[in-house]
């Protein structure tokens, strides 16, 4: 009935096969495991390609939208915080205090808005393929980095322009290792988590747009009386904005209270992220 | 050595055994059943069972068929296969690379190119890059559209984005193809090439796992037919004893 089964199954058209490998498909409540991530490191970045392309496709300025973005955001900065509220910035230039904060916020929230509905846009992948789950808000967060690299590029020019460039500015990438990590950690939860609770898609961009107001974006926290301090001292992305000017600012002082808060918080965050993702990882397909 | 099996030393490709899937009935999440739930008042989780202690052997270099009606599990145990489902009981056993084929045109972004969109769907089924390349005009021919894979997909027409579908599944080398009734939706032509394309699959020692309501296909595709029924495998045999039993009381059903 079978004429060939012997291993020489290479035809014209198809190439040869590597011997067999065995999967055992048993119930189980978690199956990714982390170093799968490194395996699937090709199609992460296809993945990542896309995200980035369809952002915009069939528009006429493509790319350029990334600069604009977080131009409009300073803009708005300036009327708000210069023009009305007068925030002070020990000294440094506001155009540069602000971009410093905007090339943080502009990758967080790039990564948040295509990374928490990672999962559920690549629905068909997850019901018809066995695609890796975590390669999907994986890429999204690859995907950010441009609008990262564009705004962080002009914090820098803008920097060494008004004289204000810290020679720190060489530790940027460990600080950006930092924002990757934090980010990962939430996407994960809240990319998971929007598979079964399509709450989290309406929260959202509304909770971005708090989230703005809320980490010290625009505005320095020496400002802020102890109590509102506190509060927004606990938000992860605080300490991380604190560290970033600190290493691209000359004369911009920090204290340790936020940045060690942030470096908690992000340890935290990393293990929930993959402890919750790939715990829900089994259940998509049926959830989705 | 893949798995022995007791009638002699055939190399087996798929093994299930005591398989089974629950799934939970309704919708899962709104707003009276958070409210419920906050008031104390859970409700019991209907579950639903759609595959149930289910043993199947795929041999290497076998054509099976799953027929059953529409909920006897089919589509659900494809879907433990290919990997995109958990099983909630049992073991399944499954030796080399799976290419499943569970929907066509499931997968595609509109907004991305023919080509864009083969590179992606093979990259996430872990083909390697140099694959995909070497493979690229292959897919292109098979689908005949040597003149659209710079052209976004959703300026397709739906058959010739079945088209491409197909051609990917058809053109990357696997152990075990899966079609999850996949042919419906393709015109005659197409389909009687898909077809000639999945028996020369079989011809070349690859396993295929084959869904149809057509039982012609079934019959013209696959040397042993498995009948599911309500989640749980009612007969297996070679396609000639199985097909004929089945049409007869799918008929006998209906009439």
């Amino acid at each position: 009935m079978n004429p060939q089964q012997d291993a020489t199954l290479a035809s014209p058209a198809l190439p040869a096969l590597v011997s067999p490998v065995e999967r055992v498909i048993v119930p189980t409540k978690r199956r990714v495991r982390v170093r799968d991530l490194i395996r699937e490191a090709p199609v992460i970045r296809v993945l990542a390609g896309r995200d980035f392309k369809v952002k915009y496709k069939q528009s006429s300025l493509g790319p350029l939208w990334l600069v604009f973005q977080p131009l409009a955001l300073l803009a708005g900065f300036f009327v708000a915080f210069r023009g009305l509220a007068n925030v002070s910035t020990e000294g440094v230039p506001y155009a540069s205090f602000a971009l410093v904060g905007l090339s943080a916020w502009a990758f967080f929230q790039a990564s948040l808005t295509i990374g928490t509905a990672s999962v559920i846009t690549n629905s068909a992948f997850v019901r018809f393929t066995p695609c890796p789950r975590p390669a999907f808000p994986v890429a999204s967060i690859i995907a950010s980095l441009p609008s990262f690299a564009v705004t962080a590029a002009g914090a820098i020019v803008v920097a060494a322009a008004s004289g204000v460039l810290s020679p720190r500015v060489v530790l940027l990438p460990l600080g950006l290792v930092w924002l990757v990590a934090l980010t990962a950690g939430i996407v994960g939860i809240v990319s998971a988590l929007a598979v079964r609770y399509r709450d989290i898609i309406s929260a959202l961009p509304f909770l971005l747009q708090v989230g703005i107001f809320l980490a010290p974006v625009g505005y320095s926290i020496a400002q802020l009386s102890p109590p509102t301090r506190a509060i927004v001292e606990l938000n992860p992305l605080t300490g991380v904005i604190e560290a970033w000017r600190w290493m691209m600012l000359s004369g911009y002082e920090v204290s340790a209270t936020p940045i060690v808060i942030s470096l908690v918080e992000t340890v935290l965050l990393v293990f929930a992220g993959w402890w919750v993702f790939s715990r829900l990882e089994t259940t998509m397909a049926d959830d989705i | 050595m893949a798995g022995l099996d007791g009638n002699g030393p055939r190399p087996v490709a798929v093994a299930a055994s005591g398989l089974g899937k629950d799934f939970r009935l309704g919708e899962h999440r709104n707003l009276r059943i958070t409210a419920r739930r906050l008031l104390r008042r859970r409700d019991e989780l209907a579950m639903f069972r759609a595959l149930s202690g289910v043993n199947l052997t795929a041999y290497r270099g076998e054509s099976i068929g799953l027929v059953g009606t529409n909920g006897s599990g089919k589509s659900t145990l494809l879907q433990i296969l290919a990997g995109t489902v958990v099983p909630t009981h049992g073991m399944m056993r499954v030796y080399g690379r799976v290419m499943p084929l569970l929907a066509v045109g499931q997968g595609f972004h509109p907004e991305l190119t023919g080509r864009e969109n083969v590179t992606l769907f093979a990259s996430s089924l872990g083909i390697p890059r140099q694959v995909i390349e070497s493979q690229m005009d292959a897919v292109t021919a098979f689908a005949e559209l040597e003149r659209h894979m710079d052209t976004p997909v959703k300026r397709f027409s739906s058959g010739m984005t079945s088209r491409l579908s197909f051609s990917v599944a058809m053109q990357f080398p696997a152990d075990i193809y899966i079609f999850d009734e996949v042919l419906a939706v393709v015109d005659g032509e197409f389909q009687e090439r898909c077809l000639e394309a999945i028996k020369s699959l079989h011809r070349e020692g690859r396993t295929v796992v084959f869904v149809s309501h057509h039982a012609d296909q079934v019959a013209d595709v696959c040397e042993r037919v498995v009948w599911l029924e309500n989640g749980s495998v009612r007969s297996e045999g070679p396609t000639g004893e199985i097909l004929p039993a089945y049409e007869h009381a799918h008929d006998v059903a209906h009439d």
